[in-house]
């Protein structure tokens, strides 16, 4: 008996041994890589590659759906066709529309990634890859800003489930000091993106000045509210922002079925021919002989450039020229441009006239016009707004000028609005997950942001 | 695939070597013999000296020997027990003295099992009268009985509130078991399958997932969920071992008796033991069946009409060059046929047949003993042609060797080799029944191809010139499809495990199995030229699929004695597991050279697309009984179970369990008829992992944004340089396995002097924790992600009848009834209003309040059903005053867009149609034996549950279901009433739509034709009006019955060399009852992919069969 039970106490050591041993060898079995990670997408992403993303959803939301409809808001575009364009050039939108759009603020590759790559940055110390980081989080969310207006942001791709909103006045105070950190960041020491980032090619002089144009531009967007003070601030930063044309920003495209610009890719869809060229546009391009028309727009039946009028909306087919078939939706791989020099001389020129007068502004209007072979014109807040509408073709930005100067006059498209739309409805999928932090919005005749507290007058 | 942890393996070798070498030598002699009634020899029966761990299997003569060590002697009195399944064991009281003694035991007959052993899951055991859950035993003999190669199909109606589906008839076409109904929603709703200890995949995967181009639904690497609605029918895998191997099945139903295994148990656990061999002279079988099949039913179809549309044949469907127009020549809506008129429901089938032969020898010595078994299955279908067939291989050796007296090491090993050509079904232009049932009559399908161009002939394209080379034809003709189709599906998988058994002291003991499973699955589908619609220009889909995995289960079980009425056993365990899943696959489209069935001789490519999974689980487990007085059995067990699939905030899960069972007639018996009884209740929770990979961040690296519309978009490469963004799928850190808690009470007695028993069981189940993928607030950054929200619930009741009238030496007749019943109710799906189970022709939800998995679509507009809203304000609610609900709104034509006297489809709000899940179901089996003759019979019935009876639908719409024999002869639009004439119904009236009827057109007499059938509500696939077409499914089934006769005796054993001779003819499916309209009632439109069988949409048939069988035996 006394050895049996020996025995047995060895046992049960042994036993308790191989069980433990069980536990601390195999300690690694749950935490097996190919068994936590899902193999078949990768789990982690280098800082370079969010980089890739981050600009890519940039140059989709300068591109992409909300661009079309804003195109055809500011009756630079027109839609046609009796379906979906059409529809929402007469402002039938809901908030499933831009779903998707206002969602990729901050999914995918918008502040989710913006943040990720932002805090390996730092980690890595690398100042002039986060500064690059900072301008392009001022300009996603400025975007966001500018259409929706009060949108989550401090509290937004954090961790927390149901961000709070921030005000948007806020929201552009808080750009204006990220993009200075991002200007001291960008002459501060780090190798930064290199090629990686094939917007600019790493170049932090580039950087700089786009950082300073964005700021300009953001300043505008508050002047209704804040106050003409702003153009002081406006002045100061575009003087400092991008200084050639060869700074311009442009989108990257490629031949690639999945690079290639979207304008050209939707007029290459079924529904292309329902996009064509606004009224609006076309007759102040038509009145200038605007050199950039063949750009622009495709020669209608007649030979010549028209636009179909979304208003009366009984434009003859004859008259409107189609978008497709332009020198620019004709080429797959045509770079967008989105923030260029030629519009920072036209904010200079709105901010010297506010501040000094039209004869200290003429010579920032007739570089422009100048650089596209266009005689002199003499400044008034219209010509220079004018001006601006042309250089801003399919640019959201022309949106935020119209908002701001109500140049060039528009009637809304719609007779049941009193004036063109101010901002596009929130998101459903964030409506209905987050709707104890958004504010209440009004139907779309009714709702402005907070930096467009007033409709413009109707032409 | 990664391999166990070598560390583990070889302390767990050092350890047993170690203890290993302090085992003694030799000592004490028990022999004897063990007989029945009559002194007749029982062999196989264990003698076992319980206390010291020491038992032996009586030979053939009922002879036995236990050989007890000298260190092992226990100087005292111990039990000796003999145990044999269908027989009382018996134990004594021996004195165990140096030298040979003799014990020797006859042994009553035991009709209710009692002192059985039962398998209860992860190496644990226990005897029938202490499970404190209902037990639901299905022996090697009703198994091999059913005549079924499945071993999933073969449990049908075996045992009360398991429901066992067969997807169709083709061979190797898939079954499904659900065991007491749903209890997920994304999950599998399949049981655990445990193979000697050792879990094993009996997942089913259709090829077209393969394809998720064609199959239009977004899918991941081969993850797609094409297969539920079309594609070929695909084994479930299970189908790799061969039933003849089966020495036993328990199965446990619920999650009390499913804890043990933990986070994949909430589905039930069936549990396998395959065949041993005995000490003694070799034993040899052989079983050779021959089978012939045919479908249980032929679809009914209209012979009157042809081809066309409005009473016209239009000439161009007899066009040479092009497909004709589809409207005006799909359909049999044309003129009364004048010349010969085709049978198309019958000229597809021809008798198939089977061959089942079945090799096994076993036997060995008092240390080694083996059982080998080989078996081949090849089995034609009752399609025409040569591609229709599914052939198995199998082999088998399970041995075991006693090192010494007290450590036992043995090996099971299995492979299998299954062959199949498959025939495409379900929603496809190029599956059988699509092009067979919708042929008009008048066409004949024969030959297939054109004389003179010899391309494939349609009768949308009847007489095709060369110019129509690569072009679809709309629809296959079904012969076609059936010879010129190759959808083959070739499998080879091993499986097995290495086990050692040490019996450490009298009371302790180590039990060790280290299983293997590897299956290598190649697919291949080539659909030639000329086939239809996607696949027009011709189509191979090649892919692999590699299966593997392999699992680790050590226990150590110690009993304790603490009194005589006091006693119990202690279970500690621990279980690895790991499974893997990987696919290659790539679709090729145009096929340049006919014939040539390679990725190569296409044209284009789809980009190719892998997929894999890995999942690694760690368990430990313990369990304790105490046996009280002998009379109340007490059993608490607790695991805890890691996995990868567990979120890293819940990386480990707590399963608990605990049971009583009171055999009250140890103590009392009040009533003298009864001979046993036992109250029992168990309470336990059980899992199910979630799918793999939620919990892990994931980056995207294509499809950056959705663009403008459909088809344009950006990738993250701008520029070609590769980038990545976030998923907007948060990984889910806190995901739990759903979590299934049961509480299970019921009894069991025996009366009559056991000639008769009943069982009842009742059950609750509550679910928590359902896995749903919810959307969560966009500006946190991810836009979903899977969390643990939905609840549902289960209840039910289990009963089962069995009578003995006789029981004599020469005759014995068996009576057995069971009824189960299970009601389920979807509690909470996190405000969502609905979720759709699977991908199908029908959708099948959960919505809270309803039973889960109900039909949920458009009906026609009906009181207090419809939405009030669906006609014009008020318009319903008027005509409703007064009326029943369910009142069918008849129109006059102008309150929706139908015709006067007609009802009308609902726009507004989807509702619940039916349910199709069965009322009840039940099962009635009988044997008889008189000397060496038996009988037996087994019918299956399912009451109540639903069918989406799609096929109907579409080929009302088509013009060939019976129904439309019976026709107004519609001209011109073919969609008013006053297109037509004859044929005049008024719904709501006996035999047209029977039911109450309200509204402005009610009571009117309208022609029914092609306005009804073709342009109205009635073809539900097209209209999207699901209600009509769903009917009820309940059938009675005569499953299966047998007749044997047993040859033995001197003639046999001399002239031919045998022991017995058995000869046996046997019918499957022989007979169906049912209302349902369809081929089978018993159908599945996503066989056993699916969580629902609910859909019928152009489903192979089901087929019946006859089967002789002789078995010789030595």
């Amino acid at each position: 008996m006394m050895r049996a039970s020996m025995f047995s106490m060895r046992l049960v050591v042994a036993v308790g041994l191989m069980m433990c041993a069980g536990a601390t060898a195999c300690g690694n079995f749950l935490t097996d890589s190919a068994a936590v990670h899902d193999p078949n997408t990768p789990s982690t992403a280098t800082r370079n590659q969010l980089l890739a993303g981050i600009e890519a959803q940039m140059i989709d939301q300068q591109e992409g759906a909300v661009a079309m409809v804003i195109c055809q808001w500011v009756q630079q575009c027109a839609g046609i066709g009796g379906r979906f364009v059409e529809a929402q050039g007469h402002y039938a939108i809901s908030g499933t529309t831009f779903n998707a759009d206002f969602n990729a603020i901050y999914t995918r590759g918008g502040l989710i990634s913006l943040k990720t790559a932002e805090a390996s940055a730092s980690a890595d110390e690398d100042n002039v890859y986060l500064g690059v980081l900072e301008v392009l989080e001022a300009m996603q969310v400025g975007w966001g800003a500018d259409i929706w207006g009060d949108i989550p942001y401090s509290d937004a791709a954090g961790g927390s489930p149901t961000p709070t909103f921030d005000g948007q006045m806020a929201i552009y105070t808080s750009l204006q000091s990220l993009l200075d950190r991002a200007i001291a960041d960008l002459a501060g020491s780090g190798a930064g993106p290199g090629v990686a980032d094939y917007l600019y090619g790493g170049d932090k002089a580039r950087w700089i000045q786009l950082a300073f144009t964005i700021k300009a531009r953001l300043y505008l967007h508050t002047v209704e509210t804040a106050g003409a003070g702003q153009y002081a601030l406006a002045l100061s930063s575009a003087t400092r922002g991008l200084s050639s044309p060869s700074n311009d920003l442009f989108a990257v495209h490629s031949n690639a079925t999945s690079e290639r610009n979207l304008w050209a890719q939707f007029q290459l869809t079924s529904f292309g021919n329902d996009l064509v060229a606004g009224k609006v546009l076309a007759d102040l391009m038509n009145a200038d002989n605007d050199p950039r028309r063949p750009e622009y727009f495709a020669r209608n039946p007649l030979g010549t450039y028209g636009g179909h009028d979304a208003v009366t909306n009984n434009t003859p087919a004859d008259q409107v020229s189609p978008i497709f078939g332009s020198a620019r939706t004709s080429n797959v791989t045509f770079p967008q441009p989105l923030v260029t020099w030629a519009e920072n001389q036209l904010i200079i020129a709105e901010a010297v006239l506010a501040i000094s007068g039209p004869v200290a502004a003429q010579p920032f209007l007739n570089a422009v016009r100048t650089k596209y072979g266009k005689p002199i014109r003499a400044v008034t807040l219209q010509a220079i707004m004018e001006e601006k509408y042309i250089l801003l073709f399919q640019n959201v930005e022309v949106w935020n000028d119209f908002k701001r100067n109500c140049y060039p006059r528009l009637k809304p498209a719609n007779s049941s609005f009193s004036a063109v739309p101010g901002r596009l409805l929130y998101g459903t999928t964030e409506s209905q997950t987050n709707g104890g932090n958004r504010p209440p919005e009004g139907a779309l005749q009714s709702s402005r942001n907070a930096n467009d507290p007033g409709p413009c007058p109707t032409a | 695939m990664r391999h166990p942890p070598r560390r583990c393996l070889m302390l767990f070798v050092l350890t047993t070597l170690w203890a290993h070498r302090a085992t003694a030598q030799v000592g004490a002699t028990i022999s004897g013999r063990v007989t029945m009634d009559g002194g007749i020899a029982l062999s196989g029966a264990t003698v076992s000296l319980t206390e010291l761990g020491l038992a032996a299997i009586a030979r053939d003569d009922g002879r036995y020997v236990i050989v007890i060590p000298a260190a092992r002697m226990p100087w005292a009195a111990v039990t000796i027990t003999a145990r044999r399944v269908g027989y009382k064991p018996r134990t004594m009281n021996v004195i165990v003295v140096n030298g040979p003694m003799t014990q020797d035991f006859s042994l009553e007959g035991n009709p209710l099992q009692l002192g059985e052993v039962v398998t209860t899951g992860a190496g644990t055991v226990t005897q029938v009268e202490k499970l404190g859950s209902v037990r639901s035993a299905v022996s090697a003999e009703l198994i091999v009985r059913s005549n079924e190669s499945n071993v999933v199909r073969a449990l049908a109606a075996k045992t009360p509130g398991i429901d066992v589906t067969s997807s169709a008839g083709d061979p190797g076409a898939s079954a499904s078991i659900k065991i007491r109904g749903l209890r997920t929603i994304r999950g599998s709703v399949q049981p655990l399958f445990v193979v000697d200890g050792v879990p094993m995949d009996n997942s089913s995967f259709s090829t077209t997932n393969f394809n998720p181009v064609d199959a239009g639904a977004a899918g991941q690497g081969g993850q797609d969920n094409g297969g539920e609605i079309e594609g070929t029918s695909q084994p479930n895998r299970m189908v790799d071992v061969n039933p003849d191997d089966i020495e036993s099945v328990e199965i446990l139903k619920g999650a009390s008796a499913g804890a043990i295994y933990g986070a994949r148990a909430a589905n039930g656990v069936v549990l396998i033991t395959t065949k041993q061999g005995r000490a003694g002279p070799a034993r040899y079988s052989l079983r050779s069946s021959v089978t012939s099949d045919d479908v249980t039913r032929l679809y009914p179809l209209q012979a009157r009409y042809g081809q066309g549309q409005a009473n016209i044949l239009s000439s161009t469907c007899r066009s040479t060059t092009t497909l004709s127009p589809s409207s005006a020549c799909n359909g049999s809506w044309g003129p009364a046929i004048v010349g010969a008129a085709f049978d198309h429901a019958k000229e597809a089938f021809r008798p198939g047949h089977q061959n089942d032969g079945v090799i096994s020898v076993s036997g060995g010595s008092d240390r080694t003993t083996f059982y080998l078994a080989g078996n081949v299955n090849d089995n034609r279908g009752v399609f025409l042609g040569p591609n229709n067939y599914f052939d198995r291989s199998t082999a088998r050796l399970n041995a075991n060797h006693k090192l010494a007296e007290t450590f036992t090491v043995g090996a099971s090993v299995a492979y299998a080799d299954t062959r199949g050509h498959f025939t495409q079904r379900g929603n496809n232009a190029n599956g059988l029944l699509v092009g067979l049932l919708r042929t008009p009559p008048d066409f004949n399908n024969f030959p297939y191809v054109d004389p003179t161009s010899g391309l494939h002939r349609s009768y949308r394209l009847p007489d095709p010139e060369i110019t129509t080379v690569g072009q679809t034809r709309g629809f296959n003709n079904p012969i076609y499809s059936l010879y010129e189709e190759l959808n083959e599906a070739d499998n080879s998988r091993t499986f097995g495990n290495v086990n050692a058994e040490w019996i450490a002291n009298s009371w302790l003991k180590f039990n060790y199995t280290l299983g293997a499973d590897y299956t290598n699955d190649r697919r291949l589908e080539v659909c030639p030229a000329e086939c239809s619609d996607v696949a027009a220009g011709g189509r191979i889909t090649e892919g692999y699929i590699t299966n593997g995995g392999w699992d680790h289960n050590l226990t150590a079980t110690a009993r304790y004695h603490i009194h005589d009425d006091v006693a119990g056993t202690v279970t500690l365990g621990q279980n690895l597991n790991a499974r893997s899943f990987n696919t290659f696959s790539t679709v090729g489209r145009t096929i340049v050279v006919p014939g040539f069935n390679s990725i190569a001789n296409t044209i284009s490519r789809d980009p190719p697309s892998d997929y894999r999974t890995l999942v690694h689980d760690e368990a430990y487990f313990g369990q304790l009984s105490l046996d009280l007085f002998q009379q109340l059995f007490l059993t608490g067990a607790l695991r805890n179970d890691g996995s990868t699939t567990f979120g890293s905030q819940n990386g480990r899960n707590w399963f608990p369990k605990a049971s009583v069972a009171y055999t009250f007639t140890n103590v009392v018996n009040p009533w003298h008829a009864l001979t046993y009884g036992k109250l029992r209740m168990s309470y336990g929770q059980a899992g199910q992992e979630p799918a793999p990979y939620l919990t892990s961040p994931t980056f995207n690296g294509t499809g950056l944004t959705a663009g403008v519309t459909p088809g344009t978009g950006l990738t993250p490469t701008q520029s070609g340089r590769g980038g990545l963004f976030f998923t907007t799928t948060k990984a889910a850190t806190t995901l739990k396995p759903e979590r299934t808690a049961e509480l299970e009470g019921g009894f069991d007695i025996g009366f009559l002097r056991d000639k008769a028993d009943l069982s009842a069981t009742f059950y609750k189940q509550h679910t928590t924790d359902v896995i749903l993928i919810t959307p969560t607030a966009p500006s946190s950054g991810f836009s979903s992600e899977a969390r643990n929200v939905a609840i549902l619930e289960n209840s039910g009741t289990e009963l089962s009848l069995n009578l003995r009238p006789l029981s004599t030496a020469t005759q014995a007749w068996d009576i057995g009834l069971g009824w189960a019943r299970t009601q389920s109710i979807v509690v909470d799906i996190a405000g969502a209003d609905f979720v759709t189970l699977d991908a199908s022709t029908v959708q099948n939800v959960a919505r809270k309040g309803s039973p889960l998995g109900v039909f949920y679509g458009y009906g026609m507009i009906r009181c207090g059903l419809s939405n009030p809203n669906e006609l014009p304000v008020g318009v319903l609610a008027a005509a409703c005053v007064g009326k029943p609900v369910g009142t069918l709104y008849i129109d006059d034509g102008t309150k929706c867009s139908v015709d006067i006297g007609r009802p009308c489809g609902e726009t507004l709000d989807q509702r619940v149609l039916g349910d199709p899940a069965p009322k009840w179901t039940g099962n009635v089996h009988s044997s008889y034996k008189y000397r060496k003759l038996s009988l037996s019979g087994l019918v299956d019935i399912k009451h109540g549950g639903q069918m989406h009876n799609g096929t109907k639908g579409s080929l009302w719409g088509y013009g060939t279901h019976f129904d439309t024999q019976h026709r107004a002869i519609c001209t011109g639009g073919a969609t008013l009433n006053s297109d037509c004439t004859g044929n005049l119904q008024v719904f709501g009236s006996p035999g047209w739509y029977p039911g109450p009827v309200t509204g402005p057109g009610a009571n009117m007499a309208v022609p029914i034709g092609e306005n009804w059938y073709r342009n109205d509500i009635a073809p539900c696939p097209f209209s999207g009006i699901d209600e009509q077409c769903i009917e009820d499914a309940g059938f009675v089934k005569l499953r299966e019955i047998s007749v044997g006769y047993s040859f033995e005796g001197a003639w046999v054993s001399r002239a031919l060399g045998l022991t017995t001779l058995d000869v046996r003819i046997a019918g499957r499916n022989i007979y169906t009852w049912t209302r349902y309209t369809g081929l089978d009632p018993e159908t599945s439109l996503g066989g056993s992919i699916s969580r629902v069988a609910g859909a019928d949409y152009f489903n192979l048939p089901q087929t019946r069969s006859l089967v002789l069988t002789i078995s010789l035996n030595r």
